[in-house]
């Protein structure tokens, strides 16, 4: 399933539906890196607050989108992390160490400004 | 948590009380093997059914002139009508002894009358006291039947007993369930009496943390607190531990993991009021202190909590949505 | 009468996902509590994954267990794959799962109450994780 992303000025918004496989995280790279050259965007919003589960693809997959994004000088923001899966991936020993996490998408999109 | 309840006698869940409890095909048959409850002591008992119908109404009028004679169980019976339908009930368990088959469903019908009897305050001892008179009440007359065969008699009551003592002891079960599931449900209040999440101001929490943390302690604390930072919307939460005397590593780490899902969420944890023992422990177990945020005490702590929810501070601003071009 | 267990073959990485939304479904009737399933979801979700990875193909069978009273959840991982060669290794903490070397075992471990792990190299490896609810 393709995950929708909107554009708001030049902020991207991808929002991540539950049931989503590795190649749906994958096309979503693909998706946001171009783009974000595509739409100069300055910043890019993921807001998980649909996610079941954040495994170990996952993370990496977020981590390398925010990589690939920063190369484009624009910013990640993960919003709407809920409790259950956060706690459920510090178990796991899995980290975002260098990404911004918010609350959910109002205070994502104010962070970026 | 169980959805059982035993408050009201007439919406005990007989089928689920059964695999709340364990009792299985396999539990079951293991039990019958203890007793050495066997096809055929089944036999022995269904050869008995024609003879126990002779004799049920007069040791069931027995059994009950017997429980009338004493206060604690005449309570239970003085409508009439309700001492008329009970004698009944206890007419057909009185027989189904003697039915011959002894299968899950027998042993569901034994759970609800012990769970019904829990639920209405009937101590086990007046339970052991009907099976008792039950007992010798069939033994009198069995060996007056067989007279002439008192082998028989006796292989006859053997078979008897074993089927009581099956009887007593998922009677007991019922009742050690309900004192345990009570305690359970009394356990869950009192720990989430003890840890209330506080709201101070918006965006920040508070949550003081009295007595000792064990690790179910530990995680049921996690949950509320997540659960509050998403509910409430904080972006900090300040948790006194002044009144946590000391914590295990087991209990530390799982701290340390709590921060971690906290920042996931988008909130800072400040941890305050940590004693000597604790700050000893965390740093012996090699947490990594930069990952927390401590303070000395509580009012240090909303200090600090006050500056990083400056610091952030924002303006909502109006959203203006449009799809992108693909 | 709700099933007391569920087999997902794991082949492609859209398995992984059927595989813990399966898993998750049957918990829940055992009345684990959200947290717990969670937990359970990411737990085979790393499980499902090694066998995408590294073994081709393979089994997730979860079933629902009980014992003295307890209820819990049975979660058996199997593949023919290549086997692990060196499990202390893979079982150590800091083995991290970031990179793609790790197979996120201690992860699992932590996350689960019973971690077993049996693997020959060229012949296979099944993983047996069980959780029990807190009632």
């Amino acid at each position: 399933m393709k995950v929708p992303i909107l554009k708001q000025g030049n902020i991207l918004i991808a929002t991540i539906q539950s049931a989503l496989t590795d190649q749906d995280l994958l096309g979503l790279q693909d998706n946001l890196s171009h783009q974000v050259i595509q739409h100069r965007s300055q910043g890019v919003v993921i807001d998980i607050t649909e996610l079941d589960v954040m495994d170990s693809f996952a993370t990496r997959t977020l981590r390398n989108i925010a990589n690939i994004l920063k190369l484009r000088g624009a910013k990640t923001i993960i919003v709407g992390m809920q409790p259950d899966v956060a706690f459920a991936m510090v178990q796991l020993g899995l980290t975002l160490p260098d990404i911004k996490t918010a609350r959910d998408l109002d205070e994502g999109l104010a962070l970026l400004r | 948590m169980t959805k059982q309840n035993f408050s009201n006698p007439h919406n005990i869940d007989a089928s689920s009380l059964m695999s709340d409890m364990g009792l299985d095909e396999k539990e079951i048959q293991h039990r019958k093997e203890w007793l050495q409850l066997d096809s055929s002591d089944e036999a022995r008992l269904a050869e008995l059914n024609k003879m126990a119908q002779g004799y049920a109404d007069e040791v069931i009028e027995d059994l009950y002139k017997h429980f009338l004679k004493f206060e604690e169980t005449q309570k239970f019976f003085e409508d009439p009508a309700v001492l008329k339908r009970v004698k009944n009930l206890q007419k057909q368990y009185f027989l189904r002894l003697t039915q011959g088959n002894y299968d899950s469903q027998y042993i569901e019908e034994r759970l609800k009358i012990g769970a019904v009897h829990a639920s209405i305050g009937l101590d086990v001892k007046w339970y052991l006291g009907a099976y008792n008179f039950y007992q010798r009440a069939v033994a009198k007359r069995l060996f007056k039947a067989f007279k002439n065969d008192p082998e028989k008699a006796l292989s006859a009551l053997f078979s008897l007993t074993k089927l009581i003592y099956m009887d007593i002891g998922l009677a007991i079960d019922t009742y050690i369930y309900q004192r345990e599931l009570t305690i359970r449900q009394q356990q869950e209040a009192i720990r989430e009496l003890s840890t209330p999440v506080l709201q101070l101001r918006e965006e920040l929490l508070i949550l003081p943390i009295i007595g000792a943390i064990d690790a179910q302690r530990a995680r049921q604390l996690t949950e509320q607190l997540l659960l509050a930072i998403r509910d409430k919307r904080a972006k900090v939460v300040v948790v006194d531990i002044t009144g946590v005397p000391t914590v295990d590593s087991r209990v530390a780490n799982h701290l340390v993991q709590t921060v971690d899902a906290a920042r996931l969420m988008g909130a800072t944890l400040i941890i305050t009021g940590l004693s000597a023992e604790v700050a000893q422990i965390l740093v012996t177990i090699g947490v990594d202190l930069s990952k927390i945020t401590t303070v000395g005490d509580l009012q240090g702590g909303i200090e600090e909590a006050d500056r990083i929810i400056e610091h952030y501070k924002i303006k909502p601003q109006k959203n203006n949505l449009q799809a992108t071009t693909e | 009468m709700t099933d007391h267990q569920v087999s997902i073959p794991i082949i492609t990485d859209s398995d992984i996902v059927s595989a813990r939304q399966q898993a998750r479904e049957l918990a829940k009737t055992f009345g684990f509590s959200s947290s717990e399933l969670a937990g359970i979801a990411a737990a085979i979700s790393e499980l499902a994954r090694n066998i995408v990875s590294y073994a081709n193909k393979g089994m997730v069978n979860v079933s629902l267990i009980q014992e003295s009273g307890k209820k819990g959840i049975l979660v058996i991982v199997k593949d023919k794959g290549p086997g692990i060669s060196d499990i202390s290794l893979a079982m150590q903490d800091g083995y991290s799962t970031s990179n793609s070397l790790g197979l996120g075992l201690p992860g699992v471990k932590r996350l689960m109450d019973s971690f077993e792990i049996k693997t020959e190299i060229g012949k296979g490896t099944t993983i047996t994780v069980k959780k029990w609810a807190l009632r």
